[in-house]
């Protein structure tokens, strides 16, 4: 069969899914699916026959999981959502994260306020994994202001990587039974100790497969004071961060994706820190080839002034195509592609509600 | 001692009738719900979170009486009362 491109994107008014042939010309859009009601999380499962699952973060009625098993020409409802025990005294806000786990049906689910929940029948049930939602520092996270969210839940073997806004990167090495934070390295310019156990308000952690232990995480930077802290790089499993900043235009933003083909090849999108918005209105994707060493500044077909959107933590994502490129959402509601590897911008789509995530697969 | 649950439309697809009215046994409008659960549970997972509370953008009526001017769940129920399950006006 020949093959296609799916993209999800996650919008505040429900979630699209994007379809075009491997070319990558043209996009045909469908939806809103959940329709009126905000996707802040999209997984495209590629093990055996695709499905796609989706957040849909109900206002009114509360969590629902939305899950589709033709390439998201129509969605169904899971029979439940993640939830809390009764005793435990918190109730779900939203869902920032859907992962897959080790089995065909087996999901990860990082909600808010910030914990995990796992389910072994394609999200028809779920468990909470007390191992970090009762972590003893649970109750001293403090939300963002996009909330207090687990938005990243990275697996590599037994160990499970753990993206919390505001709690920093917590690590479990027994397959997500115990976590520790792991936050050596990892600033923070809200609180006195610039370099603390737990709390950092980290955006995003990236990873690839081919170079095991490293990891990338967009930290909250843009402190003057505390210069750095936002882009960091770690070789040890994230036990340890160092700062990979140097050479960008601002420290501050929320995506951070990796090439598919190339661990040293990461992508970020810096931000104003006061605004969350392109720096002097002009956007550009940053591209470090070194792991982090050096930044080369890629914008062509972007606006070169007054255009100041924002890309949020989970907006961007990169095809796996030979030449692959990369997608990202904008609050104003813009869909853009960046061919060859973000050589080349063009707007695929430039009136959808606000969006929150992009997924991208070859399927 | 029974009362009437009208179910919004956007929820009367979890209810296996599609019916718009459940009659329940019920004192209280917490009884009522404890009701709604057992019978319906995910109409009443939609209608309160896993507190217990109703969710921040439903509002629960006692015929046209508003249960937060009352005493919330606690309101107590006659014979006939009917509780409406309403999605507030919010949203943009």
């Amino acid at each position: 069969m020949t093959k296609r491109i799916i993209l999800c994107i996650g919008t505040k008014k429900g979630l699209f899914v994007a379809e075009a042939s491997k070319a990558r010309r043209k996009f045909e859009l469908r939806g809103p699916f959940g329709s009126g009601v905000a996707v802040y999380a999209a997984l495209i499962d590629m093990r055996g026959t695709p499905r796609i699952f989706a957040s849909s973060c109900n206002a009114f009625f509360g969590m629902k999981v939305l899950h589709s098993t033709d390439l998201g020409k129509k969605f169904k409802e899971t029979n439940s959502a993640p939830a809390f025990p009764k005793d435990d005294g918190r109730a779900l806000a939203n869902i920032w994260s859907l992962e897959a786990g080790d089995n065909k049906k087996d999901l990860w689910c990082g909600a808010e306020p910030a914990s995990l929940f796992r389910s072994s029948d394609g999200g028809d049930s779920w468990e909470m994994v007390p191992g970090i939602s009762n972590h003893e520092h649970a109750r001293q996270w403090q939300p963002g202001n996009g909330g207090l969210c687990m938005h990243t839940i990275l697996r590599d073997g037994n160990r499970v990587h753990l993206g919390i806004s505001t709690g920093g990167h917590y690590l479990s090495e027994d397959g997500g039974n115990t976590f520790s934070a792991a936050n050596k390295g990892v600033g923070a310019g809200f609180v006195p100790d610039p370099y603390p156990e737990f709390g950092q308000c980290v955006h995003k952690i990236a990873s690839h497969p081919d170079a095991p232990g490293r990891l990338y995480m967009q930290n909250h930077g843009g402190w003057e004071d505390r210069p750095g802290i936002g882009v960091l790089r770690s070789d040890d499993h994230g036990h340890t961060w160092r700062s990979i900043a140097e050479g960008l235009p601002s420290d501050f933003g929320f995506p951070i994706v990796v090439h598919p083909h190339d661990p040293d090849t990461v992508y970020v999108m810096p931000h104003e820190p006061m605004t969350r918005a392109c720096p002097g209105g002009s956007p550009a994707v940053w591209r470090s080839e070194s792991g982090g060493e050096s930044w080369s500044r890629l914008a062509k077909g972007f606006p070169k002034k007054e255009s100041f959107f924002t890309v949020l933590r989970d907006a961007m994502d990169i095809d796996d195509l030979k030449s692959p490129a990369l997608y990202f959402g904008t609050t104003t509601g813009q869909l853009w592609i960046g061919r060859d590897g973000g050589e080349q911008w063009s707007c695929l789509f430039d009136s959808l509600p606000p969006i929150n995530c992009v997924k991208i697969a070859v399927v | 001692m029974t009362v009437t649950i009208q179910i919004p439309a956007t929820l009367r697809a979890y209810c296996h009738a599609a019916t718009a009215e459940l009659i329940v046994p019920a004192a209280t409008v917490r009884d009522a719900l404890e009701q709604l659960e057992q019978s319906h549970p995910t109409v009443y997972q939609s209608v309160c979170d896993e507190t217990g509370a109703v969710r921040r953008h439903i509002h629960v009526f006692v015929n046209n009486a508003f249960i937060h001017d009352r005493d919330g769940l606690d309101t107590a129920l006659a014979a006939g009362d009917v509780l409406s399950i309403m999605p507030a006006v919010s949203g943009g």
